[in-house]
This record gives structure tokens, sequence and C-alpha cells, in this order.
């Protein structure tokens, strides 16, 4: 059967100049509704002086005043669980998903209604469409199904595109290869890291995947080693599969961007239902073309938790949709989400960030000196490990300490797995003042 | 702004975007109801679910259904 290459033909091939005219519009609908539902935001916008009317170009968007996670998890903080934020009643909801916040235990938690759980599938649908997914196609999900959000949408978005999905849930690794093998799956869909790992332990048990396997499509999400070439190149050889980088957060519920079939080193904007602005995290100014930025973004989807002008401290560099020869109209990330302009790091899918470990640790009266150590093992898995130091009189509480520490933190960051270290007294570097705590191992990424 | 005959950047519908909306608004008044049985109460606000993916991605409408709980 003959498919369209596109998801959505009419706006993804829309000219330009209509294609920010329908931004314009949605902008002011969405600022309309956010102003008249939620006092999170009519608090922010009245002290902006900014009123939804004044929206009469694009460029006007610049009125409107940045959203920030800082001030989503205080208002989270004041008022319990979602702070002032939602638009609507909390019974309309059928969806809760979380991720881990920026400080100590409380997580950001969101919302999502009947359609705008399923805006996050077809915003999954745009991307896995566009990189190739089709109706004959097998998913499989290398992906744990819990509050994370993850994979979720692309589940969903694969049932809608009437696609054979084998949710893999929680399986061992070397059951999950035996299942991708035994189902003749076509596309898996993983972390980088994880991908790297599926292909190492089948390895182990003499599978070649590249060769046994029916998989020609790994659609990458969770880290940015999916636009990376050299992981890419990586991938690629040993599953004999394309790549296709996808990148997305929880506080939109899905994917913003993704690569198409392509691959034209970049991930496409999907900007009939986001406007992504580039700006100079120092001056707040846009930069042009082809230089790096903050990508602030507006989500046209859910309009539960409305995401106006928000700072994701995500570095990106926006090349025109002239870049890739697909036909799109719409521009790109070169080189997908290329690192933070803040300290936050991203383990194995999940956002680390290092003041809320901090924070975490600092309940345990035992512990005097620490350090959060990011390495790599096996040069395919990013690993995250607390090297500690107990105040002498306290060596006693170890074995308790390690565990429930590990517990807390995995509570705090949608299970991740922390590694605890005990160091003899005295090893680890002390500090008065500007204390760095943390160490980062991992190789530098080269675009 | 979307009217009858053209979608939200003013141009004229296609006779499938006219029987999309048309489907979409119908279900809007069938989620209306408040003494529809259960088994349909629910599979219309499915079904609006989806309508409404459609004709927003195609630009025939941009706006919120909590009012119907979807």
């Amino acid at each position: 059967m003959a498919y369209s290459e596109f998801w959505n033909p009419k706006n993804e091939t829309l000219p330009r100049e209509q294609l920010q005219a329908l931004q314009l519009l949605k902008l002011r609908r969405l600022c309309e509704w956010a102003y008249a539902t939620t006092p999170f935001h009519q608090r922010k916008f009245d002290a902006a002086g900014f009123k939804p009317e004044q929206l009469k170009t694009l460029d006007d968007v610049h009125r409107i005043p940045f959203m920030t996670r800082e001030e989503w998890m205080e208002s989270l903080l004041e008022k319990p669980l979602f702070g002032d934020i939602l638009a609507t009643d909390q019974k309309n909801a059928i969806r809760y998903h979380l991720t881990s916040g920026t400080t100590g235990r409380t997580p950001i938690r969101v919302l999502d209604s009947m359609k705008d759980w399923d805006w996050i599938a077809e915003m999954w649908c745009y991307g896995m469409w566009g990189f190739g997914v089709r109706p004959e196609d097998i998913v499989y999900f290398a992906f744990g199904y819990g509050s994370f959000i993850g994979f979720w949408g692309a589940h969903y978005a694969c049932e809608k595109m009437g696609a054979l999905v084998i949710p893999g849930g929680a399986q061992t690794t070397e059951a999950r290869i035996n299942q991708i093998i035994e189902m003749g799956a076509t596309t898996v869909c993983s972390t980088p890291t994880y991908a790297l790992h599926l292909w190492q332990k089948a390895k182990e048990m003499g599978i070649d995947l590249a060769k046994e396997g029916k998989v020609n499509k790994l659609i990458l999400s969770g880290e940015p080693a999916g636009s990376i070439p050299a992981v890419k190149q990586q991938l690629e050889e040993a599953w004999g599969a394309k790549c296709g980088d996808t990148a997305g957060m929880t506080e939109i519920g899905t994917i913003m961007i993704f690569e198409c079939s392509h691959q034209s080193g970049g991930t496409h904007i999907i900007e009939d239902h986001f406007i992504e602005e580039v700006l100079n995290p120092s001056t707040d100014e846009p930069v042009g073309y082809n230089e790096l930025g903050e990508r602030v973004v507006t989500s046209f989807g859910r309009g539960f938790i409305p995401l106006i002008r928000y700072r994701t401290r995500d570095m990106v560099m926006k090349v025109p949709a002239s870049t890739c020869k697909c036909g799109r109209t719409w521009d790109l990330y070169s080189g997908g989400i290329r690192g933070r302009w803040d300290d936050m790091k991203l383990i194995r899918g999940t956002n680390v960030y290092p003041r809320a470990v901090e924070a975490i640790i600092r309940e345990y009266i035992a512990i005097d000196e620490f350090q959060i150590y990011i390495w790599r093992k096996e040069e395919v898995q990013d690993e995250i490990t607390i090297k500690l130091e107990l105040k002498p009189g306290h060596e006693t509480e170890w074995v308790v300490l390690q565990h429930k520490l590990a517990k807390d933190l995995a509570n705090a960051h949608e299970g991740l797995r922390f590694n605890i270290e005990r160091m003899d007294y005295g090893v680890l570097p002390h500090f008065e003042l500007k204390a760095k705590r943390l160490v980062d191992a991992r190789p530098v990424a080269q675009y | 702004m979307a009217t009858s005959d053209t979608d939200l950047l003013g141009k004229p519908l296609t006779e499938q975007e006219r029987a999309l909306m048309s489907v979409y608004e119908e279900l809007k008044k069938l989620a209306a109801q408040d003494d529809l049985p259960p088994c349909a109460a629910r599979n219309v606000r499915r079904a609006l679910m989806s309508m409404w993916q459609a004709t927003n991605d195609l630009n025939l409408q941009f706006e919120q259904l909590y009012e119907f709980g979807v």
C-alpha cells in the first residue's frame, strides 16, 4: 500500500508565512485560555503588564513573560499537589505522570485529560511516521512503563498508526532480546544507551542482531546521544538499522522534535503544535540560524497545564527547513539537543539535578562529605554513583544507610538506580567555599 | 477565524474537511447529552477525543473540550 510520506501533509508542507500565521492565532488563543483559567499565568501576565490582545504579530511573543521550572516548583510546593497551574478541574484528568524536580524530593507532577493524552500520542505519530514507521511494522518498546512518561506516548502512537505493539515492560535484557528476535520486531524504541546495552548483551548471548534480527529502525529518545554521529554510527552498524532521534520532555508530555527518514543530521520541530524560540541565555535576545542558544518552548497541546515560553535550558542550534530535502517546511535543530545551559544531567533518560541529590544526602547526618560521580560503564551504560564518607563514630550505620539512601534517591528520580559507595575518611575532597561535588567522567560528545 | 466554510487560516474547506468537521460537531452534541448510557457516553468521548486530533491537525478548530470531560 502506498502511504503519504507525511503524517499531516497539509501542515508539514505549509508555507512558512502561513505556518507563522497559524502559530500567532494559536498563541493568542492559548494565552487567552491560560489567563482566564490559571491563577499562575494570570499572576505572571499581570506582573509583566501583558495582555493576550497585545499579540499582533509573532514577534510580539517577546511580550509574554518567561515561565521557569523553578516557578512551577514553587507553585506546587505552595499548593500541593499540582500548584495553581491547572486550567481545569482535576476530575477531567485521566493520566498522571511526573518528572524529577530541581530541588529535594518534590517532583513536577502533570495531569492530562483524554484529548491531551491522545494529543501526546499524536505528536509521536508525526515523528514515528516521519521516520518511516507504518501499519505493517512490529514495534518493540524497551521501556518500563512507570510514572516516568518516557515512551508511553509512542506506544499509543503506534497503536493509533495500526502497527503491532510489543510492550517490553519489566523483563530482563535477555528476555527482551529473545522477544525482539522471536516476534520479528522491525522497530525498537529505546534510549541510545539501552540500545547499545541490548546489542552488547545480545553479543554475549551469541546473537548478531544485524544478521539474526529483523529490526530496520531504532527510534531513540531520552538522551542527546541519538544525534551524536559516533553513537549513531555505532548503533546503526550494530543493529543493521537506521537510527532516528527524537526529543521530548515531561513538561509538555511528548516529543517536540524528530528526525525524518531523510536523516539530514537534524531534528524537525513540529511547528504547527509548538513555537520553539532560540535565545541567547545571557541576554534573552533571539539568536539566528546556526547559532547556539537556549530553546524556549510554547506548546499548543496540553490545555490542562498551559506551557507558555517555558525556559528549557536545553542547548540547540536552529537551521532552516531547506537543510533537509524531505520537503517539510519545518525548521530543524542541527544535532538535536546538544547539551544543557545548566547543571542538569541526563542519566538513562532521567533528569538529575545535583542540588536535588544534595538536598536528599544532607538529610543524613551520618554523612560528612560526598561526591556525585557520573560515569559510563563498559562504554555503553551511563551510571551515577554517590561516593560518600561517614562522620567518625557513625560507621555502624553504613549498611542501613546505604540501602535507605539508594531507595530515597531512586524514589525522587523515577526509580533511577543510584550506586552508593563508601570511601575511607579523608579520601574525597573537602570544601569550604564553592564546592565541586559533581564529577561527570563520561566522554564529551563530538558533533 | 474558522467559519463553517473556511479553516483557521481562512482557506476554503475541502469536502473531506467539511465531513470531518461535521462528525466532530455531531460528537460534541452527543457528548453534551447527559442521559446517554455509559457505554455510549464514554465511547462518544473517546471518538470526540480522536476527532479533535484530526480536526486540530488540519487547522479546522483549536479549542478545549474539558466541559465534556474530554
